[in-house]
């Protein structure tokens, strides 16, 4: 029902939805807009880390531990992938590399459901993250507030890394041109990697962060998966503040459709996902030509 | 007791070359049985090839993964433990089955065993895979409503009789009903009628209530069902119906909704897993204890899952629950049995899964044959059965056992004696009356052959 | 690498004779090796489905996770009909359930080809999530919502003199037999004819089929509705082999396990899916069986699907495939010791008289191609400011100028591959601005790419059938039953411009194989196939050594006799002797025009290529 304080309540988390899917798409699109790989196994990731985190919560009781083990995962999850498989795909055709990280993210659903069973799981928020804000339009998840900021803070991380490091700007340079980039005596395939590797740390840290307001089950990532390509579609591919346009406008499609019809709510992702690739294939803020 | 899988597999291919042989002329081998040595019955779906040698098999797709694996554990070993007490004879069983001794007809009782995922596609793959490989002579295992629906169907094509696992829906003795299935639970209508004067007594009439419902054929009727009978008998008005997908992770935009709507009680029709998310949300998004939370189809190990915090004071119809052995034998012998066998006590699924087979065990000693059709008629003759909550007996119209439901409140953490003591039987509603009239949905039960 | 041949299989009637032959046979030998009928069954749905996949995949090359969309569609329409409506056809109620897949299929088509590749992809993605949410949700009430459509028939089939009845298990086997019997035939009678070829072309590439004159876009739609059909009859055949039609045909996953066991078994081979089926369902029940492994068959599974695609790329069947190509090939080449080895010098073009063209520029005179103020913008850059050219029929002229002069911009709005930003391009006198590429070739007017743009895959024979179909047969047409042997004319117009380029010794090489300057050659005969009576060359000589430029130049003049040709390139000694006028074109004006002799002794182009030596140019 549309009233005033619902209106509200659903913008707010729009945001917070919307966050987290600017994170994870951030990682999708600078390793497609770097590699060229669309990687159908990021969603995996995302379920990666957060059972990477589940078991350091298990076994350390920290919050924070767990969500550094997410991280720290997923970074070398993505760089032994891109060493071992996807580097051997940039010369073959985009199907077969989609096929190849289609078939990975089987196997890491799968291999988490072997080893940690199809139940769900449940992470704790830090004691002090647990309990109720009031908002005075409502009352609101402290967690889910703190994971707003926490996101914010991980996407200026990335953000000053892109684009106030070397390595950033060698990583957009690639995005540019990557054929360039290696003529100009970088080792390129060093960077593939470091891309690979931050794209799925960025998919992880996601992962370990919402664990504690979805709980863990190994099917967690597929949902996440289709909602982070309707972000990189809308905001375009490789470019990052695409990305997070993209996400918050993603966000906010699902929250304010489900005031309406929470049923209607990914209909009206995809309408819109479909729409920009219409008339505006580049996305909102991708490059001109990188169709 | 496991799956005994691979030997099943072998014997059901054994058998069916020599059945291909004997098929034609029809004829039992001598006997290696105590009974049925010559049955001049005509062969009609897995018999009598699947009762040939000293065992019969029963044919199990359970979720084992996915929003309802939980559940569906918990009931794989309500039906394991019910095979092992068949097989030796076991006391519990000569209560509900008095002309069982050892097995069934004096055969051996084995399973095999397939993950359904809930999902109907799955599960009727499964069983088919069993009745041409297995050729078992039983089918069970539903937990969603839409695998009963499913299975009935092909039960019934297959001629192979099927008795439900959990299934809530009103549908699967309703409108979906087949003459090869049977239903032991309590469903929609009779938990809406049972459930609907205890909340009407509890919080009074003319009340507010917001609905989440999930979004498939039993999310649909027992939200109408409750909704009918509040709305009918105490003026209560449906402030907004949520409706969720099956397994969605997030309700974080269909708690803000109800949390935006005036309502005072949250009836919260979800089940498994969607069950535990949705309330543990419900919970921070400030909604509980704020409005009472009503759950008209409880769901095994939700107050396990969730803490007692959380299902403190709340109000569920069930179909059994542990306490009721202070009060029925029957349910105190099989308390006991479960706990010593798996270490905890047992919720209803695991309830329902060994009645389910107790009660054919009972049908088939009765008809004294495996013969499907005569089977059917054992359970319509509609004899009065002993069970853990009392008597029961099928009703020959739409094969849905009449059984009390049980209407239970959730203990205070204070309140609770042990681990487990999670709610407090308050009533034990009979259910006769609690039925709808055997033709009200629509049941047309199909041909015996 | 492997060769994918257009006539292959050799012998059309032995594959259909040998499938029958099997699926006769299965009943009979399977259930030794341990096979339940329902799970066979089961496979040859999977296989159907597959065949429209393939066809989709293997041979267009378009990679679509939406098909389970078209499957649940003809599924739910045909179940629909059956239960609710009572329909008391089955087979018409599975023929009406085909084809609403195929019109829906239509539909979807319509917007999801707009893109392509990993957006193509992403689109079916989409699609496929949608149609499950409104099957399930607002259709309810036709598709049973969560619950399908339980009830579905058997079929019995009225013979006249006898009914048959298919039950279940085996006794349903010949129904579903006979079905995959007929889709497998049919389809091997649609990538053998014209648009099978044309398919495979645009698998290879897109852009070249459609510069030599075919209708992509038309051709993507028809692959499409057809693997749509394919989908909605599995669909229809699900219902009936489990009795119920269930909500899954249109989950996602439905359509990832069409992609990888497509992939598994081999794409492009039709038989594929059937492979990866047997495979994915033989271990779906034998790790949960005999093994044991319970939820973790998924993972084996998916390790195998992954060792298979990174070292078997052509899946299992494919492997099987190349295994004996080897063998063979090995014996071949005992064999055929006098044979031409690779890398031969190539063969001079013969001079053979002109074929019959029906666009040959008999008949027209005067200025054959004229640009009237063209001019083309990239952003702030001018690749070509207000040009005005004009070159007459049957006149070869030369087009030179330093790099970004704007020469290749020019070309590519001459053949209509980029739009003009302004002016007027005519061709024979008539305005063809922003018309498209594939019109346009078909009016007359082709180009060979300064970087070749081949069918790789492909033997240069099949290379060349490609742009000849297109002269013979327009921009669309759906003959799908047709045998390209029965296209009147094609083979004469292949074998001449293979001919005409030299490269009639190697018309069963694949492209691969072939050295730089034969591979120069195909580019030019592609353009060449639909005898155009406008050529244009984009810097043919490049790359070449001498003697292939002596060679190459020789051609050109053989060929400029029929036709008019614009030829770009940097080589001037080989542009001088060839053309007969020179337009040189600097920083996307025309800088100078007129005879070569002349051309090379303009101070302002000799200034233009050195520097200006006297600072007049930068």
């Amino acid at each position: 029902m549309i009233t005033w304080p619902n209106f509200v309540s659903q913008l707010f988390n729009g945001l917070a939805l919307g966050a987290l899917l600017a994170l994870i798409a951030s990682g999708l699109t600078i390793i497609y807009g770097t590699l060229g790989v669309l990687n159908l196994a990021h969603g995996a990731m995302f379920m990666l880390g957060g059972y990477a985190g589940f078991a350091a919560y298990q076994a350390s009781g920290s919050f924070v531990v767990a969500v550094v083990a997410g991280t720290l995962a997923l970074l070398v999850v993505g760089l032994l992938m891109e060493r071992v498989i996807v580097r051997h795909f940039y010369a073959r055709p985009h199907e077969d590399q989609l096929l190849v990280t289609f078939g990975l993210a089987i196997v890491f659903v799968e291999t988490v459901r072997w080893l940690f069973s199809s139940e769900s799981k449940t992470v704790s928020p830090p004691a002090a993250l647990a309990g109720i804000t009031p908002l005075g339009f409502m009352m609101y998840p402290t967690y889910r507030l703190a994971v707003v900021g926490i996101v914010a803070v991980a996407l200026l991380v990335l953000f000053l890394v892109l684009y106030r490091t070397r390595l950033g700007m060698i990583v957009r340079a690639g995005i540019e041109d990557a054929m360039m980039v290696d003529c100009l005596g970088i080792n390129v395939d060093r960077v593939f990697m470091v891309v690979f590797g931050i794209g799925a740390m960025a998919a992880g840290f996601a992962g370990i962060v919402n664990a504690p307001i979805v709980s863990l089950t190994p099917e967690v990532g597929e949902a996440i998966l289709v909602q982070t390509f309707v972000v990189v579609v809308i905001g375009g591919v490789g470019s990052f503040p695409g990305a997070v346009l993209g996400g918050l406008i993603a966000g906010e499609i699902i929250s304010l459709t489900s005031m309406v019809n929470p049923g209607y709510a990914y209909v009206m992702l995809f309408a819109a996902m479909t729409l920009v690739l219409m008339i505006r294939p580049r996305g909102l803020l991708g490059a001109h030509g990188r169709e | 007791m496991g799956d005994h899988t691979s030997e099943a597999r072998r014997a059901g291919r054994r058998q069916f070359l020599r059945t291909g042989v004997l098929l034609a002329g029809g004829l039992a081998l001598p006997g290696l049985t105590r009974r049925v040595a010559a049955e001049d019955k005509p062969p009609i779906g897995t018999y009598p090839a699947g009762i040939q040698g000293n065992s019969v098999t029963i044919g199990i797709a359970v979720p084992r993964t996915g929003t309802y694996a939980e559940q569906g554990e918990d009931e794989l070993k309500g039906w394991q433990l019910a095979v092992e007490h068949i097989n030796g004879g076991h006391p519990l069983i000569r209560e509900i089955s008095p002309k069982t001794k050892k097995g069934v007809l004096g055969k051996e009782l084995k399973v095999v065993v397939a993950d359904s995922a809930a999902k109907p596609n799955d599960a009727v793959q499964a069983q088919q895979r069993f009745i041409t490989e297995d050729k078992v002579i039983l089918m069970t295992g539903s937990t969603s409503s839409a695998v009963a629906v499913a299975m009935n169907k092909l039960a019934q094509r297959e001629k192979v009789l099927y008795v439900t696992g959990i299934s809530g829906s009103n549908d699967t003795t309703g409108k979906d009903c087949v003459r090869y299935g049977f239903r032991q639970n309590f469903y929609g209508e009779t938990a809406a009628n049972a459930i609907g004067p205890v909340l009407l007594k509890a919080y009074g009439k003319g009340k507010k209530a917001a609905f989440m419902t999930p979004d498939y054929t039993y999310g649909h009727t027992v939200t109408k069902s409750v909704n009918d009978y509040l709305t009918k008998n105490g003026g209560w008005q449906m402030v907004t119906n949520q409706v969720s997908p099956l397994g969605a992770p997030d309700y974080s935009s269909y708690l803000t909704n109800i949390a935006n709507s005036d309502a005072e009680i949250l009836v919260n029709v979800n089940w498994g897993h969607d069950a535990v998310l949705s309330v543990q949300q419900a919970k921070q998004f400030g909604i509980i204890p704020r409005m009472k939370l009503v759950i008209p189809y409880q769901i095994p190990f939700l107050a396990k899952d969730v803490t007692a915090e959380l299902t403190e004071g709340v109000y569920a119809a069930t179909d059994f629950w542990w306490t009721l052995q202070d009060k029925y034998p029957l349910a105190k012998m099989f308390v006991e049995a479960f706990e010593k066998k798996y270490g905890y006590k047992p919720e209803w699924g695991a309830e329902n899964a060994y009645m389910s087979f107790a009660l054919w065990a009972e049908a088939v000693e009765n008809a004294g044959t495996f013969y499907p059709p005569d089977v059917i008629k054992s359970y319509e003759a509609g004899r009065k059965l002993n069970s853990m909550v009392g008597e029961v007996y099928f009703r020959k119209e739409d094969h849905q056992l009449v059984r009390p439901v049980v209407i239970v409140r959730g203990k205070t953490p204070k309140q609770m004696r042990n681990k487990e003591d999670f709610w407090e039987v308050t009533e034990v509603v009979p259910g006769g009356p609690l039925m709808q009239k055997p033709d009200a949905f629509g049941c047309k039960l199909g041909d015996y052959t | 690498m492997s060769v994918d041949r257009i006539d292959s299989p050799r012998r059309p009637l032995l594959v259909a004779g040998v499938t029958a032959a099997a699926l006769i046979a299965a009943p009979f030998v399977l259930p030794w090796l341990g096979a339940a009928p329902n799970t066979v069954n089961r496979i040859l749905v999977w296989g159907l489905f597959g065949i429209g996949f393939d066809i989709l995949f293997g041979y267009t090359g378009l990679l679509s996770f939406g098909q389970s969309a078209l499957y649940g569609t003809g599924g739910f329409v045909a179940a629909y009909l059956l239960t609710r409506a009572g329909f008391p056809s089955i087979v018409a109620a599975l023929l009406t359930g085909m084809a609403a897949a195929a019109a829906v299929g239509y539909l979807v088509g319509l917007v999801a080809l707009r893109r392509t590749g990993i957006y193509f992809a992403m689109i079916t993605v989409a699609i496929a999530e949608v149609f499950y949410f409104v099957e399930f949700n607002p259709l309810a009430d036709w598709t049973g919502g969560e619950n399908g459509l339980p009830g579905v028939p058997t079929p019995s089939v009225n013979l006249g003199f006898t009914t048959l009845h298919f039950t279940t298990g085996w006794a349903l086997y010949p129904f579903l037999a006979f079905c995959y019997f007929v889709g497998i035939a049919i389809a091997l009678r649609i990538v053998r004819s014209p648009v099978g070829v044309v398919l495979r072309g645009i698998r290879e590439n897109p852009l070249r089929t459609a510069a030599v004159g075919h209708n992509v876009h038309g051709y993507k739609l028809a692959a499409f509705v057809i693997a749509a059909a394919y989908a909605g009859l599995a669909g229809g055949l699900l219902g009936v082999l489990q009795a119920f039609m269930p909500p899954e045909a249109f989950t996602f996953e439905t359509s990832g396990q069409l992609v990888i066991q497509t992939a598994i078994g081999g794409r492009g081979m039709l038989f594929g899916p059937l492979a990866g089926a047997a495979l994915w369902l033989f271990l779906q029940d034998f790790l949960q069986g005999p093994l044991g492994l319970g939820a973790t068959w998924k993972l084996v599974l998916g390790l195998v699907f992954v060792v298979l695609v990174v070292f078997l790329r052509e899946g299992i069947l494919g492997g099987i495939r190349d295994l004996y190509r080897r063998v063979a090939r090995r014996k071949g080449e005992e064999d055929a010791a006098g044979a031409e080895p690779a890398g031969t010098p190539t063969r001079p073009p013969a001079a053979t008289p002109a074929p019959s063209r029906e666009h040959a520029g008999n008949g027209f005179s005067g200025p054959i191609m004229q640009t009237i103020s063209l001019t083309k913008h990239y952003g702030g850059v001018a690749a070509n400011q207000a040009i005005d050219f004009s070159v007459d029929a049957g006149e070869v002229r030369g087009i030179i100028g330093p790099n970004g002069a704007g020469k290749t911009t020019f070309f590519r709005m001459l053949t209509c591959e980029v739009l003009p930003t302004a002016g007027t391009i005519l061709f024979k006198g008539r305005d063809i601005t922003g018309m498209d590429m594939t019109e346009v070739c078909q009016l007359g007017l082709t180009k060979s790419y300064q970087v070749n743009q081949l069918f790789n895959r492909l033997t240069v024979r099949e290379n060349v059938t490609i742009a000849a179909l297109a002269a013979l047969r327009g921009k669309f047409r759906l003959d799908l039953m047709r045998r390209l042997s029965d296209i009147s004319g094609l083979d004469g117009r292949v074998g001449h411009t293979l001919e005409l380029v030299g490269l009639a010794g190697r018309r069963d090489t694949p492209v691969a194989q072939l050295a730089y300057g034969e591979k120069r050659r195909l580019e030019i005969g592609l353009a060449l196939a639909s005898s155009p009576s406008l050529l244009l060359l984009d810097e043919p000589l490049a790359g070449m050594s001498p003697t292939e430029r002596a060679e190459t130049v020789r051609l050109l003049k053989s060929i400029g006799q029929e036709r008019t040709m614009i030829v770009i390139d940097h080589d001037m000694d080989s542009l001088f002797e060839l053309a007969e006028r020179i337009t040189v074109l600097q920083e996307g004006r025309v800088l100078a025009e007129g005879r070569p002799a002349d051309i090379k002794a303009n101070t302002r182009v000799q200034e233009a290529y050195l520097g200006g030596l006297n600072g007049a140019q930068a």
